[in-house]
């Protein structure tokens, strides 16, 4: 790594960006305008983000305070649990530990700096990493590595037997730092007895592991708390889900990155809510109007995005949509699978509920909760088992009416790179064209934004969609 | 020896034809994880697949994508290519990202080459961890395995069959330990490439034929008396799964070097420890399988694989550790990393290298690679002899840092 890179601490770097931008809207607009010419890489963001509105500013309020209590936590006295996107943060918060997600933090840099994470990224394979591993946990977890963000005291990833690459990241900086680590792992099948139960088992192994490292027991009035808040946040999600399916779909694109990134850092917590509360103000607004969410007001094309999104640089990926007119109808990071979901019954048995009755019912719906994060849920067994990635994918392709699927994923993705092929032609074979995107949503190294845009626009033309 | 090689470096060896030919079925597994015990009880040949042979991997292209290892690549290739026309059934198994989308890419390609998917199909789900839960659900997969095999060969496989099979695999896995200990002698009669042959042909031969191999054998190194290791470098090879044979002759012949340990998936490692005899001997095979892994697959158990590797460099003396993966193997490529980081500073030296899977393309490079790395060993004995004024340092602990050799 260059020696300047090291000079800043990256968390306080990030932190910095965020305050800035939350509270860029208190002056005037004129003010405002004259700011976005200071800051040309970053404007992109900001300006989508906040041109979103109320629900845009709390987004970086969100992510300000995320990354404070990251940075403060010894000074509060609490512990910092590193983790993965998809592990549900919410049982953190009934245990008052501080979760840092890698692929958030990693994220969020890829979108704000020019530079990207490219040195953290190349810093994880200066200490051994393959570079063939996934970029997302890479970006953050290169700054850790390097000492350049408030230490963290144990990790978790409930990833073993979905996506080596990203257990392989946080084992890795276990062993390297000689931090604890609990793994939580998934069988291939999911809404079976056996795997239900299996979840619970492995899950009440972390709950123990995590009181280890805490001192603390895990205080079952607190969980439901937590649990009543996440109740509430589920049921304003599927509010949001429900508006998706209306043609036009009043929701924006960038609303989509909103409402999952938002759930990674913050499900279970106040600030989510907020949040989520302010898209759906927007929104049903729009809904009731019978308005797209899109800029230009004309949604021409809805494209669902099977996999994830792309992060690089200045929100590239999310304004193209919206200049092209094109839809955002989610992708796999956005669906919860709660049971108050329309698309759950087209994939029976993969839904969770909650259930408030006893100390043990709270715990096993979280541990089911979890086992439907992202990921986890529908990568865990062959695609086209019951339930798994193909089944969820064509539910969700024609529940909410898309013209076309669209994958994205990092050279990492090994999950899905070794069946994508086949399961692409099964999609095609549904009247559904597809296209591969070979970049790297976290690196714009491996494939640049301009020539990723160039066989987007080329897939859009010779496939007739625009 | 030439019945190990035969079974080596042929997939359609002289034994599984022979086999073949008596009517009997052959059950193909991709994984360390699968006992072949339970074929054995059902009167089936078990045959651990391998990807040699392989001369390009064009069908398989066709199902799995870009970022894939190229060793389950090859297996795709060969069996679109109808070299594993022989097999009855195929287990798969989740043993790594890439190895468990087997499953799917073989059945799609089914859809276009006809006649490639074995009647018997099955996806053997093996968990990441064996705590009790872990264990419960490898004793039930165990006994869905034994089910389905009954229901579809029409066999019964009972728990005395089970005890007979773990009592035949376990006299050749002691064989195998004597042989392994002849390799940590300070004179070492068997090359590495040699033993390898050995224990592969151990997961392609009938089970009674490898054993009655394997005495012969063992008798006959015992008779040896000519050192094959004097004057040459000892080294340890780990890392990714490989069943080439290739690799081990590139690393000994001509380089003045032997292997006297491993740490592969289908090396000695599987075979290493007996699995009990007494008791449930479906318990008895997770209890090997599951519970005493060292696949870095099971995540958060770090510290055990590096005591293994520790305790193999100090008990066969090893001067170097060459630490191999094949390009998309994440799972050995950071591994790999953190043992270098662990024994570089107590004074073993390590060699990283990632390769491709298959016909040798980059043999020149890796060849390369091993020279030099030979070199700073030899620079660094003469200097720790120097130093010492004496031959070699063999306890780890006591081992000076090469530091001074770089």
């Amino acid at each position: 790594m260059r020696p300047e890179i090291k000079e800043y601490p990256y968390d306080r770097l990030m932190q910095g960006l965020l305050t800035v931008a939350k509270n860029f809207t208190h002056g005037t607009e004129k003010e405002a305008e004259l700011a976005y010419r200071y800051i040309p890489s970053y404007r992109g963001v900001l300006k989508t983000v906040l041109d979103a509105g109320e629900a845009g500013r709390i987004l970086f309020e969100l992510l300000d305070e995320y990354y404070a209590n990251i940075i403060h936590a010894r000074e509060r006295g609490k512990k910092v649990c590193g983790t993965t996107f998809c592990y549900c943060p919410a049982i953190l918060y009934a245990m008052d530990i501080v979760p840092a997600t890698f692929e958030v933090l990693t994220g969020f840099g890829c979108l704000g700096w020019k530079r990207g994470m490219f040195d953290y990224m190349d810093y994880c394979c200066e200490v051994g990493m393959p570079e063939t591993s996934c970029s997302s946990q890479r970006g953050f977890l290169g700054a850790f590595l390097a000492g350049l963000c408030a230490d963290i005291d144990f990790l978790i990833c409930d990833s073993p037997g979905v996506c080596d690459t990203n257990a392989t990241a946080y084992a890795f900086a276990s062993a390297y730092l000689n931090k604890p680590f609990y793994q939580l792992n998934y069988p291939s099948s999911i809404g079976d007895d056996r795997s239900q139960k299996y979840h619970i088992d492995d899950y009440k192994g972390m709950i123990r592991f995590i009181e280890a490292q805490s001192g603390k027991k895990l205080d079952y009035d607190r969980l439901a708390e937590i649990l009543r808040e996440v109740d509430y946040q589920d049921r304003l999600t599927a509010d949001l889900e429900d508006m998706l399916m209306l043609v036009p779909s009043p929701l924006s694109s960038v609303h989509n990155l909103m409402i999952y990134a938002g759930r990674f850092c913050a499900s279970g917590h106040k600030l989510y809510t907020r949040l989520l509360e302010a898209i759906v103000k927007d929104v049903k607004q729009k809904a009731e109007a019978g308005l797209s969410g899109l800029k230009s007001g004309k949604e021409r094309l809805r494209a669902f995005t099977c996999y994830i999104d792309h992060y690089t640089a200045d929100l590239n990926f999310w304004n193209y949509l919206e200049e092209k007119g094109i839809g955002h109808i989610g992708c796999i990071l956005s669906r919860n699978f709660r049971d108050n979901n329309r698309y759950v019954q087209e994939v029976p048995k993969s839904a969770y509920g909650i259930d408030f009755s006893t100390p043990d019912t709270l715990l096993d719906s979280m541990a089911q909760l979890n086992a439907r994060m992202p990921m986890v849920r529908s990568i865990r067994g062959p695609y086209d088992m019951p339930g798994m990635w193909l089944e969820e994918s064509l539910a969700i392709a024609r529940l909410y009416q898309a013209d076309c699927i669209i994958y994205n994923g990092t050279p990492g993705c090994r999950n899905t790179w070794g069946m994508l092929k086949p399961f692409a032609r099964d999609l095609e074979r549904q009247g559904f064209p597809v296209h591969i995107m070979n970049d790297d949503a976290f690196d714009d190294r491996v494939e640049s934004w301009e020539a990723a845009k160039d066989r987007l626009d080329e897939f859009f033309k010779v496939r007739g969609l625009l | 020896m030439e019945t190990f090689l035969d079974a080596a470096t042929k997939i359609q060896c002289r034994s599984v034809l022979d086999w073949k030919k008596s009517g009997k079925p052959i059950v193909g597994y991709t994984c360390s994880y699968t006992p072949p015990e339970i074929f054995y009880a059902a009167g089936i040949l078990p045959v651990r697949m391998r990807g040699i042979e392989t001369e390009g991997t064009d069908i398989a292209d066709a199902y799995f994508g870009s970022f894939i290892c190229s060793f389950p690549k090859s297996l795709l290739q060969l069996a679109g290519k109808k070299t594993y026309s022989f097999l009855d059934g195929a287990v798969i198994t989740p043993g790594c990202d890439s190895m468990r989308r087997l499953d799917e890419c073989w059945r799609t390609a089914g859809k276009d080459h006809e006649g490639i998917v074995p009647g018997f199909f099955y996806y053997f789900d093996v968990p990441h961890k064996s705590e009790a839960h872990g264990f419960r659900w490898f004793v039930d997969e165990l006994k869905m395995l034994i089910h389905a095999v009954e229901k579809h060969f029409g066999v019964r496989i009972t728990d005395e069959g089970l005890k007979n099979a773990i009592r035949k695999f376990n006299a050749g896995r002691r064989m195998l330990q004597e042989i392994e200990a002849m390799r940590s002698q300070k004179e070492v009669v068997v090359s590495g490439t040699e033993v390898f042959a050995a224990v592969i042909a151990g997961a392609i031969l009938p089970r009674d034929e490898y054993t009655r191999h394997l005495e012969r054998w063992l008798a006959e190194l015992k008779r040896r008396k000519k050192s094959l290791s004097k004057g040459k470098i000892r080294l340890m090879l780990t890392g990714s799964a490989s069943d080439e044979i290739h690799l081990f002759q590139l690393l000994e012949e001509n380089t003045g070097a032997i292997l006297v340990a491993e740490n592969l998936c289908f090396g000695i490692r599987s075979e290493g420890n007996e699995i009990e005899e007494k008791g449930d001997p479906v318990e008895a095979l997770a209890e090997h399988y599951l519970a005493q892994s060292t696949c870095p697959r099971m995540y958060g158990r770090f510290g055990e694989r590096l005591s293994y590797i520790k305790d193999k460099v100090k008990q066969a003396r090893v001067d170097g550790v060459v630490m191999q993966n094949i390009r998309f193997c994440d799972l050995h490529a950071a591994e790999n990393a953190l043992y270098e980081r662990h024994l570089e500073p107590l004074g073993v030296p390590c060699l990283r290298l990632e390769r491709e899977y298959g016909p040798m393309v980059d043999a020149g490079r890796m060849k390369l690679r091993l020279n030099a790395f030979l070199e700073r060993i030899k620079k660094a004995d003469r200097i720790i002899a120097d130093e010492n004024e004496s031959e070699r340092v063999d306890d780890l602990p006591d081992r000076k840092p090469l530091e001074a050799a770089r």
